[in-house]
């Protein structure tokens, strides 16, 4: 297993570097740029725009371009933000934190409630209990997260007040209540509903996705013998079935980790959260290259290693699967 | 074989009531036309009504049914939402089951091609596919349901790929699959009728949601020039544009969300008729 | 393997709320002040001397530096720090002096003869917000600046190149020579100073740390700039005008979603909300004894563009006529099929003005008719006449119309771009307007960046492939500029002349004429007369047909007082005058 993860690192590398290829000539290669928008204003100068735009190299040829890119991006300098003239690096570093707290919160409520509603729904299927949870996660799964977001805040924001004070439960903007920065409880009153509206859908996903292969380990012939054997039904349920049915979770989990760092646009949006999904957004609607491609690669980079994990904790969890 | 399946799926009660449910569904859109209503003809002055005699579920901004509009919606919608998730899951299927079959460098290079695919940021894919297909000038090419459909299908069957190379690299450990494999089964058939079976349930999971996400996709699509163009409904347009009248008439949004739930639900209902049919082992007495 | 389970859950856990727990505060500010420790709801009736307004705005300015604007969203927040000039314009659109003592006129010979002097007087005793002194040699150092080629400003610099040399006889007094007359020249130093002793090497500006934390002659100070949050700004104790500003600070707050800036609206957590999605009924009911919404006149005005040349024959010049809307009956009819009165009143709520021509605003404003109002009579009569039939389908087909083949369907694809509402509204309507009189439009939306993208980027009204383009355009004080490259037939744009703005291909001698006679006149009223020569030929000609002037819009509680809107402001000008009533 050391060798297979030796090899499956050593891989990325060359993956990485024909990825990052790959996404600088796809970002590169849609129409319009980082002046598109100056193009409107009318301010602005055909002259000037093109001045700044000979000023930025804009007009290299592309390789050259990309030579300049991976160089600086080697070195750890993910380059200068055309729109905001900062460095990425700095632009970057100060979401990271804003959309770990936002992504990873959401994470931490999703696993804590999904998981045993999925187990509760797999062991008494076609109950009450099942049917309730399978209608709540449906709902969901049925609704965009953006209405999700905007129903939250009717409710809670504008609907519902503390009657004595008329002050709203939750608030909406925002990470912090102004000259409250850096206050974790107050931070924590402001992660309520942008949490809720994120972990909802998630919650739905991984229930179901548990209760769906709880039910299909349970049919599965050790299980069955180990019922014949006289084992307990609680001691099948939770040993053998439980153990089983969570490996392909593992997937599921690899898959959503790297929100954590790429955010989630819409509930960013919605909740005026300053993470990493509004930056990105806003970069590439701007086509701030730099800012642009500095995400998406670090996002790259996480999809990548988190699916190496996933790779890893199967042949950890279950000693069954073999790596050739 | 096709017959029991069959029998075993409609004991599902539920199973065969979603397909009702389903097949209403696409009746009624299909007979859209039947409404004494256009889904386009407008009447500004008489914007915003709320559910009446007259209009069951209310007018939109612009003074339309949109009854009218929910049903003509569900042409686009049920076709992208049920062609795009089977196809998506077929090739996730595919591509996953070969690589957690056979693994070694089939594993490697489909993998390795999947995580391009997770890495690439989609709003970029689109854009330039958008400005390409826009440069083809082949009138079919544009506002196609197909071209929808596979758009939506080529950026998510990564998902389902992954988890089923997951279940794949644990299931073919199996005593029953290293049981066939000494008696001789050929790895298609090894794979179709052994393994494939058992993951069924994780597998209609997640094609219910993806279908409910390719419905609301859908209506992102058009934004960046491909997909419906207005005035022509979809669930998710009208989902879309009712966002900005949160505030003015927040049912408009109420009965496409109706719709995608009701969708969504029946073709969960099925899926767990469908894994009861090919799973030999369910016992029916649980329910 | 139980333990394995748990320890991977631990450790997901223990990740997962390290990574949260210990999140550094993002927030930190260059020059704390530690007064806004005052949530904004009891901010706005404490305070003893002013409080504190929260401003909202949907996107995050880049730059506090105007000159490196290239979107309207940096003056809206600039304006309150770094904007304070020689001279401002008003709500009226006239200049007015601010940090100079009195406007340089030919009669306070401020404004040599010859139209090639200009000498600037400072008022006395002005201050930076840093507290040193305003001299003369930072006007010579804004000169510097924004004439140096490579300083990389993109807004605002237009006749710096013209100023030969400054000359500054004393700290107050600062004399421009300029190479020719510049009509423009109260307007260049309208919108803020650039400090030497504060900044930095002209040739360097995009990197200054001044752009995010200006030492300015502004009302308000930057004191805090939270990255995507919101931006706060203190009193600056040194602004020019005595016991000005009343506000203690003002925050500008960056909430991108339209319902939950009118939410805090509602719930008085914001003051001032730029461009509210809802139309003013709506929001005045909703909002009603908290807010009210505004509107004034705006610079945006919407038309349908007609392309008179071939589509997708590969060429962009104007030498093949379009096959359908080549022939001006076809236009003239579709003009006269739109409903205005319905568009701007039921559709649009009231929300936005009428307008018939380019010049639909400003002192160059022309009040001309339509030359055909909705009439669908009169449509169907200019389609028959133009041999065009009315097909089976409801659809007209061409049969001897004057460049069309006999059988063409009359369908045309109408274009815009996507996300922005009232646009798509305007469409919807459209089609069936035309849909009416036999005229089959098709909605074509694309995303911002092709619609206004460049003839590289194959844009369809750049190359010239399209056959109907609805968007809102729109020009400042200085109009030339603009309209040159739109309606000059030297700008239609080609492979030979990629930036070209004339993206009608609209070829008209009479208005070449007027064009270049309105660039090189020093005579306001003859340049007027000239551009309401382009108008009429524009409502004759129709390359394109106006259809409304979109108001700027505001929500403002109703608590604030001492505000004017400007059309030629931000939503920040003049917020040293506000105060809560």
């Amino acid at each position: 297993m050391t060798t297979y993860a030796i090899r499956r690192i050593l891989q990325t590398i060359p993956i990485l570097f024909i990825i990052s290829i790959l996404l600088f000539f796809l970002v590169r290669s849609a129409p319009g740029g980082p002046l598109t928008s100056a193009r409107r204003n009318p301010n602005v100068t055909k002259e000037q725009i093109e001045a700044i735009e000979e000023k930025l190299g804009l007009n290299d040829p592309l390789p050259v371009q990309y030579g300049r890119w991976i160089g600086d991006m080697l070195k750890g300098n993910l380059g200068q933000s055309i729109k905001f003239h900062r460095p990425v690096n700095d632009m970057i570093a100060e979401r990271i934190p804003n959309t770990l707290t936002l992504v990873g919160a959401s994470f931490l409520l999703t696993l804590i409630v999904a998981i045993p509603i999925g187990m509760l729904s797999a062991r008494k299927p076609y109950s009450v209990f099942d049917y309730a949870m399978t209608t709540v996660t449906f709902i969901g799964q049925s609704i965009p997260v953006y209405w999700l977001g905007l129903g939250l805040i009717v409710i809670f924001y504008v609907l519902l007040k503390n009657p004595v004070t008329d002050v709203p439960f939750f608030p909406v903007g925002g990470m912090n209540t102004r000259g409250k920065e850096g206050d974790p409880l107050d931070t924590l009153w402001h992660l309520v509903l942008p949490v809720t509206a994120l972990s909802l859908g998630w919650i739905a996903w991984y229930s179901r996705f548990l209760r769906s292969s709880m039910m299909d380990v349970l049919h599965e012939d050790y299980v069955r013998t180990a019922k014949a054997k006289g084992a307990s039904s609680n001691s099948v349920y939770y040993k053998h079935a439980l153990q089983n049915a969570i490996l392909p979770l593992v997937t599921l989990i690899a898959l959503d980790l790297p929100s954590l760092f790429a955010g989630a646009l819409f509930v960013e949006t919605i909740f005026s959260w300053p993470g990493m999904g509004r930056l990105f957004w806003d970069a590439a609607k701007g086509r701030d290259y730099p800012v642009l491609l500095g995400v998406v690669m670090i996002t790259a980079v996480l999809i990548i290693f988190c699916n190496i994990l996933a790779d890893l904790a199967y042949g950890w969890l279950d000693p069954r699967v073999k790596y050739e | 074989m096709a017959r029991v399946i069959l029998r075993r799926f409609f004991k599902h009660k539920l199973a065969g009531i979603a397909i009702a449910v389903l097949a209403l569904l696409i009746l009624a859109s299909a007979f859209a036309f039947t409404t004494p209503y256009s889904p386009t003809n407008q009447e500004p002055t008489n914007s915003f009504q709320k559910s009446n005699a007259d209009h069951w579920f209310g007018t939109d901004e612009l003074g339309r049914d949109v009854f009218t509009r929910i049903l003509y919606g569900g042409r686009v919608s049920l076709t992208v939402g049920l062609f795009s998730t089977f196809l998506s899951i077929a090739l996730g299927v595919l591509v996953g089951a070969l690589s957690g079959y056979f693994g070694g460098w089939i594993d490697s290079v489909l993998m390795r091609i999947t995580d391009a695919f997770l890495t690439f940021p989609t709003i970029f894919v689109l854009i330039i596919l958008g400005a390409f297909l826009r440069e083809q000038q082949v009138p079919w090419l544009k506002n196609s349901v197909l071209i929808v459909i596979i758009i939506i299908a080529a950026l998510s069957w990564m998902w389902p790929a992954r988890l089923v190379r997951g279940l794949f690299l644990v299931l073919r450990e199996r005593e029953f699959v290293t049981a066939s494999r000494a008696l001789g089964g050929s790895s298609a058939r090894i794979i179709i009728q052994h393994i494939l079976p058992n993951c069924i349930g994780p597998i209609v999971v997640s094609g219910t949601l993806q279908m409910a996400s390719a419905i609301i996709t859908e209506s992102g699509l058009s934004y960046l020039g491909f997909g419906v163009q207005p005035p022509t409904p979809t669930w998710g347009s009208i989902l879309a544009t009712a966002q900005n009248q949160v505030f003015r008439a927040p049912w408009i949004a109420f009965y496409p969300g109706l719709m995608i739930f009701i969708t969504v639900m029946a073709i969960n209902y099925i899926g767990d008729g469908l894994r009861d049919a090919f799973d030999p082992y369910v016992v029916h007495a649980e329910k | 393997m139980k333990l394995k389970f748990l320890t991977l859950f631990v450790v997901l856990g223990l990740v997962l709320s390290a990574c949260g727990g210990g999140k550094a505060p993002a927030t930190e500010a260059p020059q704390s002040t530690g007064e806004a420790t005052v949530p904004a709801t009891e901010a706005a009736i404490s305070a003893g001397g002013g409080g504190t307004v929260t401003l909202i705005i949907p996107e995050e300015p880049t730059t506090l530096n105007y000159f490196m604007a290239d979107a309207a969203i940096v003056r809206q927040a600039a304006e309150a720090t770094a904007m304070t000039g020689l001279a401002t314009i008003n709500e009226n659109g006239e200049y007015v002096a601010t940090l100079a003592q009195e406007l340089p006129t030919l009669d306070n010979s401020g404004l040599s003869a010859d139209y090639l002097t200009v000498t600037w007087k400072l008022r006395e005793g002005l201050k930076w917000s840093d507290g040193e002194a305003i001299t003369s040699d930072d006007i010579k150092f804004t000169v510097e600046v924004l004439s140096n080629p490579d300083a990389g400003a993109l807004s605002g610099t237009s006749g710096f190149d013209l100023i030969t040399s400054v000359d500054t006889p004393d700290d107050l007094t600062a004399v421009l020579t300029y190479s020719e007359p510049y009509p423009g020249y109260l307007d260049q130093f309208a919108y803020g100073l650039f400090p030497r002793h504060a900044t930095g090497e002209p040739a360097d500006m995009t990197n200054w740390e001044w752009n995010r934390n200006p030492v300015g002659a502004g009302p308000f100070i930057v004191s805090n700039w939270a990255s995507g949050e919101s931006i706060t700004m203190t009193r600056n104790p040194n602004y020019y005008e005595e016991g000005k500003p009343y506000l203690d600070s003002i925050v500008f707050a960056i909430v991108p979603e339209p319902a939950a800036q009118t939410a805090m609206m509602l719930n008085g957590e914001a003051q001032f909300q730029l461009w509210p999605g809802e139309f003013k009924a709506d929001y005045d009911e909703l909002l009603k004894g908290k807010a009210t919404q505004h509107l004034i006149p705006g610079i945006w005005n919407m038309a349908i563009d007609f392309n008179l040349s071939a589509p997708f024959d590969g060429d962009a010049t104007a030498a093949t006529p379009h096959p359908i809307l080549g022939d001006i009956r076809v236009r003239q009819a579709i003009a006269s099929a739109i409903d205005y009165q319905t568009l701007q009143q039921d559709v649009l709520k009231g929300s936005v003005g009428d307008s018939t021509n380019p010049f639909a605003y400003g002192w160059y404003q022309c009040d001309l008719p339509r030359a055909l109002g909705f009439d669908v009579e009169k449509a169907n009569q200019l389609l028959d006449e133009a041999g065009w039939v009315m097909g089976d389908d409801g659809i007209r087909v061409a049969k001897d119309a004057m460049y069309a083949e006999d059988g063409t369907r009359l369908s045309l694809e109408l274009q815009g771009y996507t996300a922005f509402d009232p646009l798509q509204l305007t469409e919807e309507f459209i089609v069936e307007n035309l849909k009416a009189v036999g005229v089959e439009a098709r909605i074509q939306n694309y995303d911002f960046s092709i619609i206004f993208g460049t003839f590289e980027d194959n844009s369809p009204r750049a190359v010239g492939d399209y056959d109907m383009l609805i968007f809102d355009r729109g020009f400042t004080t200085e109009p030339q500029g603009y309209n040159f490259d739109a309606y000059h037939s030297s700008r239609i744009p080609t492979a030979e002349n990629p930036t070209g703005g004339n993206y009608f291909r609209w070829v008209n001698a009479d208005v070449d004429a007027a064009l270049e006679l309105a660039g090189s006149s020093f005579d306001q009223q003859t340049r007027k007369d000239a551009y309401c020569e382009i108008g009429q030929a524009v409502i004759d000609d129709m390359p394109q047909v106006y259809m409304y002037l979109f108001q700027d819009n505001y929500g403002v509680a109703d608590n604030l007082d001492g505000y004017i809107l400007s059309t030629w402001g931000s939503m920040s000008w003049g917020a040293q005058n506000w105060k809560y009533k």
